[in-house]
C-alpha cells in the first residue's frame, strides 16, 4: 500500500498540497482527479522524491521511501525521459543498465502490444508513440507500484484506447496504480478507486463500483458534484 | 463479445446481466465453458478485478460453475435455467407494465396490442427465415 499522509508542499509562498492524504493499494488502480494545477503531478513528485514536502509523511508498504524503494515503484511521467537521440532499442539498454527489476520479456511484450519498431529513434515518434514509449519502459519494471502522470493528455482516440487496454492486462494485474488524469472519460469503467483534488486538499475519496452500486451515480456525477459547488 | 458500459451501474452487475440474457437466449449453452477471469477482463475491456467480481457473484448464484483446475462452465442445473429464464421474462413484464400503467392504457387494450404485435413479429421473423 502507498500512504500519503498530511502532506504538506509550497512553492515559494504558494501552499500546493494542503495537507493531502489517501492510500492506494496494491492490486488496484487508484485514479487521482483533478483539474490542471491542482497539485497531481506534485505528489507523484513528492512519492517520488523528485520534489521535497514541507511536512507529512509518505509510506510504501509501512516504509519510508528510500533508493531501495525505487526498485519496488515505477514512475511514468508526461515528457520525454529518454535522449531524443537514443533509438528504442538503447533505451530498453540503458534502463536494463540501472534497474536490476528490468525485464526485457515483458518489454518485448509491449512493444509488440503498441506495435512498435525497436529500431526507431525517439525524438521521431509522434507524441502518441513517445507516450507509448514512456509506459513501455515504466510497466517493463518488475515493480510493485507504479504511477502515471497523465497518460492520455494530448493523445489520439486510438492510441488511448490502445492506453487505456494495457489496464484490462496482466501487464497491470495484481500491482498497484496510481493515475493521474482530468480526463475520465477514458478509463471510467476501469478504475477502482478515485481521489478527488482541488486546492491542495482532497475532496472525497471512493471505491467506483461502491458509488455506482450505493448511489447510482458515475464518477463524473460525483466530480460534477464536488467541482460545481 | 462486446458490451456498452453505461457509468452508473456497477459494471460487475452489468457484466453478470449480459451473461444473464446470453445464457437465457441460448448463445452460452448449458455446461459450455466460459473465458476465464483474465480473457474476460481482456475481451469486454474492464479491470480484472470486476471481472472476477462477476464471476464471485455468479459463481455464488450458481450460474456459473468452477470445478477445481478446470475452467468455469455455464451450470447444467435445470432448475437454475428456468429460474434465469423466469426472472428475465418477469423482468421485462414488469418494466412494460411501468411504462404503459404511466400513459393509463386498460389492460385489456394494452394485452390486446400486445397478442397482435408478438403474432406480427413472429410472422416477419419466419418469413425472413
Amino acid at each position: 500500500m502507498i500512504e500519503v499522509k498530511d502532506v504538506v508542499k509550497k512553492f515559494g509562498r504558494k501552499q500546493v498540497l494542503n495537507g493531502v492524504s489517501f492510500t492506494a493499494n496494491k492490486g488496484e488502480i487508484t485514479c487521482l482527479i483533478g483539474i490542471n494545477g491542482v497539485g497531481k503531478t506534485t505528489i507523484l513528485n513528492s512519492i517520488m522524491k523528485l520534489t521535497p514536502i514541507q511536512s507529512g509523511e509518505i509510506l510504501v508498504d509501512g516504509k519510508k521511501v528510500t533508493k531501495e524503494t525505487f526498485e519496488k515503484i515505477a514512475f511514468i511521467p508526461d515528457a520525454t525521459i529518454m535522449l531524443p537521440g537514443m533509438r528504442i532499442k538503447e533505451a530498453m539498454d540503458f534502463m536494463n543498465d540501472f534497474y536490476k527489476v528490468w525485464n526485457q520479456q515483458r518489454a518485448d511484450e509491449l512493444l509488440e502490444f503498441f506495435k512498435l519498431n525497436r529500431e526507431d529513434k525517439i525524438s521521431s515518434l509522434s507524441k502518441g508513440n513517445t507516450a507509448k514509449i514512456n509506459l513501455l519502459l515504466g510497466l517493463a519494471l518488475d515493480v510493485d507500484y507504479i504511477l502515471m502522470d497523465e497518460p492520455f493528455s494530448g493523445i489520439d482516440i486510438f492510441s488511448r484506447e490502445q492506453i487505456a487496454e494495457v489496464f484490462t492486462t496482466h501487464l497491470i494485474e495484481d500491482r498497484g496504480v496510481i493515475i493521474t488524469t482530468h480526463e475520465i472519460n477514458d478509463i471510467e469503467h476501469l478504475i477502482d478507486k478515485a481521489v478527488l483534488l482541488d486546492h491542495g486538499v482532497i475532496h472525497k475519496e471512493f471505491s467506483t463500483e461502491e458509488i455506482r452500486e450505493q448511489e447510482g451515480k458515475s464518477v463524473i456525477d460525483v466530480m460534477r458534484e464536488v467541482y460545481r459547488q | 463479445m462486446k458490451i456498452q458500459f453505461n457509468n452508473r451501474d456497477p459494471v460487475y452487475v452489468q457484466v453478470i446481466r449480459h451473461f444473464k440474457n446470453q445464457i437465457a437466449k441460448g448463445f452460452l449453452e448449458p455446461g459450455q465453458v466460459i473465458p476465464s477471469r483474465r480473457e474476460l477482463a481482456n475481451q469486454l475491456k474492464i479491470n480484472p478485478n470486476t471481472a472476477q467480481r462477476a464471476y464471485k457473484e455468479m459463481e455464488e448464484e450458481g450460474l456459473i460453475k468452477t470445478e477445481k483446475n478446470q475452467p468455469s462452465r455455464v451450470t447444467s442445473d435445470e432448475q437454475i435455467l428456468q429460474d434465469l429464464r423466469d426472472e428475465l421474462i418477469l423482468q421485462a413484464v414488469s418494466e412494460f407494465v411501468t411504462s404503459v400503467k404511466s400513459i393509463n392504457v386498460p389492460l385489456d387494450d394494452a394485452l390486446e396490442l400486445v397478442k397482435q404485435k408478438y403474432q406480427r413479429e413472429t410472422r416477419k421473423e419466419d418469413s425472413d427465415d
